[in-house]
């Protein structure tokens, strides 16, 4: 009897431990007093003509749906800042977006912020000319997996700046920039989120002047296969990428939900890359990482299953029949890592996935700032012309070349091979 | 003992501290109604506010019956909107004609305008007796484009109210069972007009079209056709002779075979989104009555982006087993993610679905 209550007594004493030691996910939790202004801000979403701009004034104003805008030109959504004019979707009741932009050209959404949507908290999809601009997003309370995928999320669009945003707890990425094409993203901050800034399929994009933190992966370029359009020429410089620890949090069977915590960059699958003078410090798993789809496609084989809600969450799948898709290039190449700062304060690899024990027992457990996995297609040799990867003058860093195709056979910590220059 | 519930309540209950925080994420705050200083947008307003202003309806407007220029019509299979009864209604201003179209919808001149009510009788026993009226829609032909516009209809029943953003409304009724049914009625909002009536970019009307105008006039004392009937009152030009014309088939007519009420019935709900130019094109699901392909039809027709709404069937239509079809499945469906159609039902057609189950049945016999 005794022994029973001592058992139960012991279990409930690890699992206080471990609720306030051990849940070490991050919280946001701004003070709300909300109001319902709910069908003007609608009608307004529905009546504005060509040329309209909404003027949202200050307050936390709560929804129950979704607003959304079609086919209009030269609108503007302003509110009185990202501190003082509040959307809340909170327990939306119908749709999934927060905010949903669909053909619209020359659209301006600026100063508020947008919260707690279901699904993504700014979708703005087949449209031309449009600025995005001191707009926070965020998810309140503990960050979870039922927070919604994208905070930010300009899909299919053309010419494109995202600026002076703020983007938290998404749980697949804050800023994520699909599929468009003449993207600028500057002077925006992520944190909290599972990937800070990703680009996803976006073609001659620039990303610069960005402070990404405290996410579980700061900064992706990607390229993945089965989408309707593939990116190339990306060019990043004077972004702040550090400490981007979190776990990961996003829904099992994601793309995203691979991606080890602990990852500063992670360039994947995409063509003429320039990556310089960034700053990218303190990540427990590698600072920066050249791979290939493979790498994905290989890890998450086993639970390749992905619910069927998570696809109607808009959520990426991995796939794993990528080799039916003969326009998809699973491979980077003409990739370009010159003069940026590498740092780390760790100083030993994260044992929570197998690239931190592979750091342990192959490089002699330093944490690695710039990994390059090798894997090539049959035929392909390092570092022909359609895979080249150069890195220049990034100081003093630590260089891995992975050779993950042959069990790790020529695991390398020679740079040599790589020194070269590219003309992007 | 005691002590071990105590303690092991205390476990259960620190274990459900996790959950709560995502529990919570779903809860909706409390959020007073207030209304903003000055408008959010310039918007000049020429529509008129209220439905009495068009002078469609003879006082009292709830008797719904027309003034001259507003004709009656009906159509062989309608869309099902939670058992919403319709009256329609086309509006032509002075010597105004419609100009028959064997295919697709009639054409219209300008300043027509298509008035659709949506009510409940109390009890569908007694159409004719107290009924509500929810909403009347109006589709307006102007500049040679049509314009959807809402009115909603005050609790008295003595006037409806132009309408943007929609509304929830709970209606009760008694069925022809006799029993008692209620439903959280949706009026869309204006931008959902489009889902159902969009046509490329453009709005158009769905249901008058020779095939759907093709029936008994209901007002008629003889059992005239509705197209000759408006041939004769003058308001329909180019008629064709009757063999010619096409004719959709009354779903709900018993004495008609399940193939051809079933296709009606699937034209009728589903194939203003799922054709090649509406908004479920990209589905590959076409249910157009006159679609004769099998596969686009859906018979072992796989899902394009479903998502969950496939309810992890492998096919649209599995001939014999209404049970493993997704289309079954969605239809069955309440669920606002897996509903289908989308919007417009939130709770099943217990008919319609008892008709589609046997058709998907007796097609494995055809084979």
């Amino acid at each position: 009897m005794k022994k029973v209550i001592l058992i139960l007594g012991g279990a409930l004493l690890l699992l206080v431990l471990y609720k306030t030691v051990g849940s070490g996910l991050p919280e946001y939790n701004p003070e709300r007093s909300y109001v319902d202004l709910e069908t003007e801000i609608l009608e307004a979403f529905i009546l504005a003509k060509d040329s309209a701009t909404i003027e949202l004034p200050e307050g936390h104003f709560l929804f129950s749906q979704s607003l959304s805008m079609d086919d209009k030109k030269h609108i503007t959504i302003k509110g009185k800042g990202m501190d003082k004019t509040v959307l809340s979707f909170k327990g939306q009741a119908k749709g999934a977006e927060g905010i949903l932009i669909t053909n619209c050209t020359n659209f301006t959404i600026e100063d508020l912020t947008i919260e707690d949507a279901a699904g993504d908290n700014l979708k703005i999809s087949e449209s031309k000319n449009v600025i995005i601009r001191n707009v926070r997003t965020a998810w309140t309370g503990t960050i979870s997996t039922q927070n919604g995928a994208y905070g930010i999320y300009p899909v299919l669009t053309q010419n494109l700046l995202i600026e002076g945003c703020e983007a938290i707890g998404a749980s697949d990425a804050g800023i994520y920039v699909g599929q468009s094409k003449n993207v600028v993203v500057r002077n925006n901050r992520a944190f909290y989120n599972v990937a800070g800034v990703e680009s996803e399929n976006s073609t001659d994009v620039e990303i610069y002047e960005n402070d990404i933190y405290e996410n579980t992966s700061g900064l992706l370029i990607f390229n993945l296969p089965k989408l309707t359009l593939y990116g190339k020429n990306v060019t990043a410089y004077n972004n702040r990428i550090y400490n981007n620890n979190i776990e990961n949090f996003g829904v099992k069977g994601s793309i995203i939900s691979g991606v080890p915590k602990g990852t500063g960059v992670i360039i994947m699958a995409t063509q003429d890359v320039n990556f310089y003078n960034n700053t990218v410090e303190d990540h427990v798993t590698n600072n920066l990482s050249i791979v290939s789809y493979l790498v994905f496609a290989a890890e998450e084989e086993v639970e390749a299953i992905v619910s069927q809600d998570v696809q109607s969450r808009g959520i990426r799948a991995v796939e794993t029949d990528y080799e039916s898709d003969t326009a998809y290039n699973p491979y980077p190449g003409n990739v370009s890592i010159q003069n940026n700062v590498f740092k780390n304060k760790f100083w030993f690899p994260t044992l929570s996935n197998e690239y931190g024990w592979l750091m342990l027992f192959k490089n002699k457990a330093t944490i690695p700032d710039v990994v390059y996995d090798g894997i090539l297609p049959d035929g392909a040799a390092l570092q022909d012309a359609e895979h080249k990867i150069c890195i220049g003058d990034n100081g003093t860093f630590n260089f891995v070349f992975m050779d993950a195709a042959h069990d790790f056979d020529a695991f390398s910590n020679d740079v040599s091979p790589y020194t070269c220059i590219l003309d992007l | 003992m005691t002590y071990q519930r105590i303690l092991l309540c205390c476990i259960i209950f620190i274990g459900c501290l996790s959950c709560q925080d995502d529990a919570n994420k779903r809860i909706v705050p409390k959020a007073k109604k207030i209304t903003s200083a000055k408008p959010l947008i310039q918007h000049n307003n020429t529509e008129k506010e209220t439905l009495s202003e068009y002078g469609f309806f003879k006082l009292p407007l709830a008797n719904l019956e027309p003034t001259d220029g507003v004709v009656l019509y009906d159509l062989n299979s309608p869309l099902f909107s939670d058992y919403a009864f319709k009256k329609r209604f086309v509006y032509l201003p002075d010597s105004k004609k419609i100009n028959y179209k064997n295919k697709g919808v009639m054409d219209f001149e300008n300043g027509s305008v298509l008035i659709k009510n949506f009510y409940y009788p109390k009890d569908f026993r007694k159409p004719e007796q107290e009924k509500r009226i929810i909403e009347t829609r109006l589709l307006i032909k102007e500049d040679d484009a049509w314009k959807p516009l809402n009115y909603i209809w005050n609790k008295e029943q003595t006037e409806a109210t132009l309408n943007y953003v929609g509304k929830q409304e709970l209606v009760y009724w008694i069925d022809n069972e006799g029993a008692e049914r209620s439903v959280s009625y949706a009026v869309p909002n204006l931008n959902q007009c489009k889902n159902c009536h969009a046509r490329g970019k453009n709005i158009t009307p769905i249901g008058p079209t020779a095939a759907q105008w093709n029936k008994t006039y209901s007002l008629a004392l003889s059992d005239k056709n509705q197209l000759d009937y408006f041939y004769e009152k003058g308001i329909l030009e180019e008629l064709i002779e009757p063999a010619l014309r096409p004719k959709m088939p009354v779903w709900n007519d018993a004495l008609l075979p399940l193939d051809p009420r079933a296709k009606a019935y699937l034209d009728a709900n589903c194939a203003h989104c799922h054709n090649l130019e509406g908004s479920a094109k990209n589905s590959g699901l076409y249910l157009s009555y006159t679609q004769t392909d099998a596969r686009k039809r859906g018979v072992f027709k796989p899902p394009i982006a479903a998502g969950k709404g496939s309810g992890d069937f492998i096919y649209d239509i599995v001939p014999g087993h209404p049970e493993e079809s997704i289309l079954i499945y969605r239809m069955k469906s309440n669920d606002p993610s897996i509903r289908m159609p989308e919007i417009g039902r939130s709770i099943a057609h217990t008919e319609g679905l008892n008709l589609l189950e046997r058709y998907i049945e007796e097609l494995a016999q055809n084979k």
